[in-house]
């Protein structure tokens, strides 16, 4: 792992860019990052690190150190600290990619590659479509067949960003649902 | 011979290979048998749709290799590895790569390593493997992606790591404007020589030139099954390892995935279990009048 030991903002890069291993820290370090009140900002890693299913935390180059301690004393395995300018880091556009599509007796959720659809009476959801990574067939498997508010959330069992996107999809789906009862 | 490749959600991250077998109700590789409820999800459904496709158009049965994994790696680092130090050795002509986790030097390795094997295989790429090929700029190192409506976009979009990072303004067009979003993939170079489009309308895409389009029979209820989409991938595989030219293997696919889904009488509740059984009886009609 790298360490910043000099300002990086002389040079445009304000923001320091921590990496992780697996989707599932990268979201514990948003949340203790944010809880111990540093300026967090979550978003694709660089081009030249990215694998495709990924998110970057940042923080201040300024705040670089501090914010890696508090990573560390939480047990989070951090990959790499990269710099990046402020506008680098492209945000998740998940909040705004979200389609429903009506079948009748059935409503389908989509948000990004990821769609869920459950039956409107009973609220049981009754497939799980899209997505690339191992944990959306483990997902689908346990959730498929079980009512929107007992199913087991995506982010119980996810490590990935197909497993955040659905995380997602169901939300919006259990909120369009307790609208409809 | 084909060469599947994808895992399993178990936490059993050893590797399964063997010759695919699909009875209609349980799948196998070699002399292991896939847990039942493991059967006819993600990786499981395109290996039984190819199986199935291939045992009804006279093919050389697939070969499947698989690995457990839940999200967390082990699985999908097995596979990379299979993939790289073993595989090559098979002699497949065409390996198909499906639900495996991206990760970024496992994955490049292997796709250097294909320019030592004796002859290039017709390389495939759907799920979480298309994904991967897109970070490292791979894409045109693949000869066929399967993508659906929300992984168009993303390859169309060059800024985005993932279907969650592209611009609403893309998402918003993925169903209605596809030629569009096919002319920014293939300008960003984000596209392998061809594509095969799932959706409303199947694209089947040459160098970035539309060859086809499959509408009919339109059935809105196949959109939310889960395994759709695999299925085509699974069909589409076979019949490039069975000799097809790559373009009437796609619209064989994509046409007999529909007729397929017809069949089974779909509602958006139906399982894709339900769909593979008819695939057999579909590809075989579909592929004597295209």
């Amino acid at each position: 792992m790298s360490s910043p030991h000099k300002r990086t903002d002389q040079y445009g890069l304000s923001r320091s860019l921590f990496l992780f291993e697996l989707f599932r820290d990268a979201m514990r370090a948003e949340h203790v990052l944010k809880r111990a009140g540093f300026d967090t900002k979550a978003g694709a890693p660089p081009p030249e690190v990215r694998t495709g299913c990924d998110i970057a935390m940042s923080v201040p180059s300024n705040q670089v150190n501090s914010a890696e301690k508090v990573l560390l004393a939480d047990g989070i395995p951090i990959l790499d600290v990269v710099f990046a300018s402020e506008g680098d880091l492209p945000p998740l556009q998940v909040s705004k990619l979200v389609k429903k599509v009506d079948f009748g007796p059935y409503l389908m959720i989509r948000i990004g590659n990821m769609k869920l659809t459950f039956e409107k009476a009973s609220g049981v959801i009754v497939n799980i479509s899209g997505g690339g990574c191992p944990d959306i067939p483990l997902l689908a498997l346990r959730m498929i067949g079980q009512p929107l508010d007992k199913a087991v959330s995506p982010n119980e069992l996810g490590f990935t960003l197909c497993a955040y996107t659905l995380q997602k999809a169901y939300e919006a789906a259990l909120q369009a649902w307790r609208k409809m009862k | 011979m084909l060469l599947l490749s994808g895992t399993l959600p178990v936490e059993d991250s050893s590797l399964i290979f063997g010759t695919i077998k699909y009875d209609g109700k349980s799948i196998s590789l070699g002399d292991k048998y896939i847990p039942k409820e493991l059967g006819s999800i993600g990786a499981m459904a395109m290996m039984a749709a190819s199986a199935t496709a291939a045992e009804a158009l006279g093919i050389e049965a697939p070969m499947g290799v698989v690995a457990g994994d839940m999200g967390q790696g082990a699985g999908s680092a097995a596979l990379y590895a299979y993939l790289t130090e073993q595989a090559g050795a098979l002699g497949a002509t065409a390996v198909t790569m499906h639900y495996i986790l991206p990760i970024r030097k496992p994955f490049m390795e292997f796709t250097e390593m294909l320019d030592y094997w004796k002859k290039r295989p017709f390389m495939i790429a759907d799920a979480g493997s298309m994904l991967i090929a897109k970070a490292t700029g791979a894409c045109r190192k693949f000869d066929l992606f399967t993508p659906d409506a929300g992984e168009i976009c993303f390859l169309a979009d060059p800024q985005a790591g993932h279907p969650a990072y592209v611009k609403s303004m893309l998402f918003e067009i993925d169903t209605t404007e596809v030629p569009k979003l096919i002319e920014k993939a293939y300008a960003a170079g984000n596209a392998p020589r061809y594509l095969l489009i799932k959706g409303p309308t199947d694209f089947i895409v040459d160098d970035g030139k539309i060859m086809y389009t499959i509408s009919e029979p339109n059935i809105p209820a196949l959109e939310p099954i889960g395994g759709t989409g695999d299925t085509i991938t699974g069909m589409v595989s076979a019949l490039i390892s069975g000799g097809y030219e790559p373009i009437r293997a796609c619209v064989i696919a994509g046409r007999a995935n529909r007729l397929a889904g017809q069949m089974s009488n779909p509602t958006p509740a139906t399982q894709v279990f339900e769909i593979v059984k008819h695939i057999g009886e579909a590809v075989r009609k579909v592929a004597d009048t295209s």
